[in-house]
């Protein structure tokens, strides 16, 4: 009998993805504009992110999709408010505005100016991990929007009357969003009095003093520290082709230098062993009192347990607190909780306010009862059920758009490293178990860590409160 | 009959994801409230998620949470939505849900008690919202006792006069056949649509159309300031405006291509002068509104308090100039660029696109208004944009709504405002 044993064959080596359109691309480059390709993300069951690397330490995500001839451009910068310092507070939100200034290339104003003649949108926000740059464009604009982005990267202008002008802005943005409204006073005062070492304890839009003294000097630090390729993700959605987005990369970017990011000096809070409680008084007809229990970082296991916990107890109409204060009790007109989405442990935080002349007594009384029951007993299987539909409509509902899918994707990536996260997350909420529930409910809901900030009407008597408190700044009177 | 013969179905079809979103809207709404009944409309909408036979509103609230889906039911000053948006997956029992909701509404009294009870502390509580004071205040003096001069969730005194049989007559006389729009969207074909369509307006009885109640608006001749009155307030919310445009007019899109001149855009004269300019206010805009019949033209900004009379002083005198130059022919190319080339945006999802259809026929909108929108724009020129701003904008009638505390800027405030005819300040509860 013969036999013969077959040599294995050669297999042929298999080229990187984008081999070829990268070497012709990269003929000719410097070292900082050499793009390689660093993976091909799944971004959901369909969809795909392209995700690029310059030599100077840009990332670059790219998801094509030519349902409509528009696009959007986002970049995000791992800056926040949690890498600011006392006395400077603001100044990542600050930036916010002054980035839509003067460079070295163009006026004050012609970055708005030529964007909305070509048909685009910007805006920008800024939270505790992260700033923004968004841009929602009309195909044909993307090589003028690149070339204005990354030239405010690099050549920004940051002189004595830009600076001056918009403090008072954000002064102006202060106002509105925070001392003449009561939702933002108090959550300001929450995160205030639930972080004492953390940055996260200071607002992203700064103290009105610290807005009103930066000066000329603390912006250039800051933009010098911070704003650079590789503290950079560029995320591109729309209607466009891998080839085209590299070469105006490349183009515009490819000359920018990286900078020395500073190791972040992280503080971590340290474990709080008694409930903390603030009063404040404002020009409001109703009691309200927000709570601030400790949740774990959005990366941690726990977090997803929780949001969906979060969901039984106030997502909708039938959530336990809505139907119980709301619906049931009737002595709440609004209840509304959320999970801190943050790179750091955070606060679940709590939002109750009374109806009519119940008190904010009532409110924590109807809602401990609420909370003990998911700490001493299951939830039912039909209420997880619920909540893990609510959180699948609701993740698909954020991608509709070019936008709200390049929002996701920069997120992800800038917070944990992946854009896929979104989608690990709803695998993550399949999964959770009633078991899953009640350990997280008994770790995280301890009243011993938690944050009160209490609201009065105005001439309202503070409960056994002996100080004659008229500051409506808030006052921590138990800790 | 079938649905698909009395009402029209408008389909945009994508499979981009697995989610079907459907708005049901019926030409009805707040200003079809009786008078002495307002909000009406509004508690008849949100009575559909509160019961129906086989499913009290418990069981209503958990059935649309296990399916994956959302449900909004509103009123307002001209229409009664019923909007849903579902997983794909879940989309046969869903419209099963919905269509028995809409044919056998229970209109369950210990419901409607709580429903009247919450809607009464939802409008205590929208205090805390100085610009919504503030556009309340504005409305309330410019429409006076024109219906759009009414609130959609009505007024603490009508809440508390409305009856079981008041929302079953409303329910009965609008929801029908006859008066419904519908407008799908998401992963499904044209002829789902349609049969979904069907299914879910087949307990609805076949109805006659209504007639739209709303006369034409007055202008309210001469300058009216009506402050709000609120402690503590740093800041002031402000609007200046009066009559503005309506979709038949012809000169409906020359007004709204100058107005983005104006104050409709991040570079428009308002922005620039008030907030780039002077740091004065973080938002500065104007907006022409937008309804069956002529609507309101309004100027918001937001400045410090020691800022607010300096500040409506130079919004004031920029509306002079509006009137008296005009836009120039620099500004409204440059408009007229970004209104065109911005476009695609208005468009770029299966929603928008059929919303607009929606829109065109709910409220009777001239033929061809979203389809020959560009060619329209594109048509504009500075003569025709300037006598648009002349015919329908003034600055002799005018309603300024103001949020502050009066004892401290009440004063600087009307003097900033040459030729008063009169002055009305009103505590922030008075609704």
């Amino acid at each position: 009998m013969q036999s013969t044993v077959a040599a294995p064959s050669a297999k042929p080596l298999r080229r990187a993805p984008y081999a070829d359109l990268l070497a012709e691309l990269n003929q000719s480059q410097p070292p900082t504009a050499r793009a390689r390709h660093d993976a091909t993300v799944a971004f959901g069951p369909t969809m795909r992110v392209e995700r690029f690397v310059l030599g100077n330490g840009l990332k670059l995500l790219i998801l094509q999709d030519a349902s409509a001839p528009v696009i959007c451009l986002q970049t995000w910068f791992s800056v926040g408010s949690r890498h600011e310092r006392a006395g400077k507070t603001g100044i990542a939100h600050l930036f916010e505005h002054l980035m839509f200034g003067e460079t070295e290339d163009s006026a004050h104003g012609a970055f708005d100016r030529l964007l909305e003649e070509a048909g685009a949108d910007t805006n920008a926000a800024t939270f505790l991990d992260w700033t923004y740059y968004h841009t929602n464009l009309p195909k044909d604009a993307l090589p003028l929007a690149m070339k204005l982005e990354a030239n405010r990267i690099a050549r920004l202008v940051l002189r004595d009357p830009q600076v001056s002008s918009e403090k008072e802005v954000v002064a102006n943005e202060r106002r509105q969003r925070v001392d003449d409204d009561v939702d933002g006073a108090v959550s300001e005062l929450l995160y205030q009095a639930a972080f004492r070492t953390h940055g996260y304890g200071w607002p992203t839009i700064g103290w009105m003093a610290d807005i009103q003294g930066f000066t000329t000097e603390d912006c250039v630090a800051f933009y010098k520290t911070y704003y650079a390729p590789n503290n950079a993700v560029l995320v591109i959605v729309g209607d466009v082709t891998v080839a085209e987005v590299i070469r105006l990369t490349q183009e515009h970017y490819g000359k920018l230098e990286a900078s020395d990011i500073p190791v972040e000096n992280v503080l971590p809070e340290p474990p709080q062993t008694e409930e903390r409680l603030v009063e404040t008084k404002k020009p409001t007809t109703t009691q309200k009192v927000a709570l601030g229990y400790r949740s774990p970082a959005l990366g941690d296991f726990d977090h997803a347990p929780l949001v969906l916990l979060n969901e039984i107890l106030f997502g909708g109409r039938s959530s336990r607190a809505h139907r119980a204060l709301i619906q049931e009790q009737e002595i709440a007109i609004e209840v509304r909780g959320w999970i801190g989405s943050f790179r750091d442990p955070g606060l679940y935080d709590m939002f109750l306010g009374a109806r009519g002349e119940h008190t904010v007594a009532e409110l924590l009384a109807a809602l401990d009862v609420i909370l003990e029951g998911v700490k001493s007993a299951p939830v039912t299987l039909a209420e997880l059920d619920r909540a893990k539909a609510r959180l699948e409509l609701s993740t698909l509902q954020g991608l509709e758009s070019v936008a709200g899918k390049a929002e996701q994707i920069g997120f992800y990536e800038t917070v944990l490293g992946d854009p896929n996260e979104l989608f690990h997350r709803l695998d993550a909420y399949r999964r959770v178990t009633l078991s899953d529930l009640l350990r997280v409910a008994r770790r995280y809901l301890v009243s011993s860590a938690r944050t009160r900030v209490e609201v009065l009407p105005d001439g309202a008597a503070a409960d056994d409160d002996d100080d004659d408190d008229d500051d409506d700044d808030g006052e921590e009177v138990a800790s | 009959m079938s649905a698909a013969v009395v009402t029209p179905v408008f389909v945009e079809s994508s499979d981009a994801l697995p989610i079907v979103s459907v708005l049901i809207a019926f030409r009805s709404g707040s200003a079809f409230d009786p008078p002495g009944r307002e909000g009406l409309a509004r508690i008849a909408a949100r009575m559909i998620r509160r019961g129906a036979e086989g499913f009290p509103a418990q069981v209503i609230e958990e059935t649309i949470d296990s399916l994956g889906g959302e449900l909004a039911a509103d009123a307002s000053p001209s229409a009664l939505t019923v909007h849903f948006e579902v997983i794909r997956r879940n989309l046969e029992p869903f419209v099963d849900l919905v269509a028995a909701l809409l044919r056998a509404p229970t209109f369950d009294e210990v419901e409607l008690g709580r429903l009247l009870r919450e809607s009464e502390a939802e409008l205590i509580e929208s205090r805390d919202s100085d610009r919504g004071l503030c556009s309340r205040a504005f409305r309330r003096t410019l429409f006076a006792d024109h219906l759009y001069g009414r609130r959609v969730s009505g007024s603490i005194a009508s809440l508390r006069s409305i009856t079981r049989d008041d929302v079953a007559a409303f329910y009965r006389r609008h929801l029908a056949r006859a008066n419904a729009v519908i407008a799908i969207s998401g992963d499904i074909d044209e002829a789902e649509g349609q049969a979904l369509s069907e299914r879910l307006l087949a307990g609805l009885p076949l109805g006659e159309p209504i007639a739209d109640p709303v006369p034409p608006p007055a202008r309210k001749p001469g300058r009216h300031l009506v402050f709000v009155d609120k402690a503590d307030r740093t800041q002031t919310q402000m609007v200046i405006g009066g009559l503005g445009t309506d979709a038949n007019d012809p000169d409906h899109i020359e007004l709204t291509v100058a107005n983005n001149v104006f104050g409709g855009t991040f570079t428009s004269r308002l922005m620039q002068e008030i907030r780039a300019k002077r740091g004065w206010s973080y938002g500065a805009s104007s907006r022409v509104g937008f309804d069956r019949q002529r609507d309101a033209f309004t100027m918001w900004t937001a400045p410090k308090a020691t800022d607010a009379a300096a500040c409506l002083a130079l919004e004031l005198e920029m509306l002079h100039t509006w009137l008296d130059v005009g836009v120039t022919a620099e500004e409204l190319t440059f408009v007229q660029q970004y209104l065109i080339r911005s476009h695609a945006f208005e468009i770029d999802t299966a929603r928008k696109r059929v919303h607009q259809r929606l829109e065109s026929e709910l409220f009777s909108l001239p033929a061809g208004y979203h389809e020959k929108y560009l060619e329209r724009v594109a048509a504009v020129t500075v003569e025709s944009a300037n006598a648009a701003v002349r015919a329908r904008i003034s600055v002799t009638d005018l309603v300024i709504g103001v949020v502050g505390t009066h004892a401290e800027i009440g004063e600087a405030i009307a003097k900033a405002i040459p030729n008063l005819a009169s002055v009305t300040v009103a505590p922030y509860d008075l609704e």
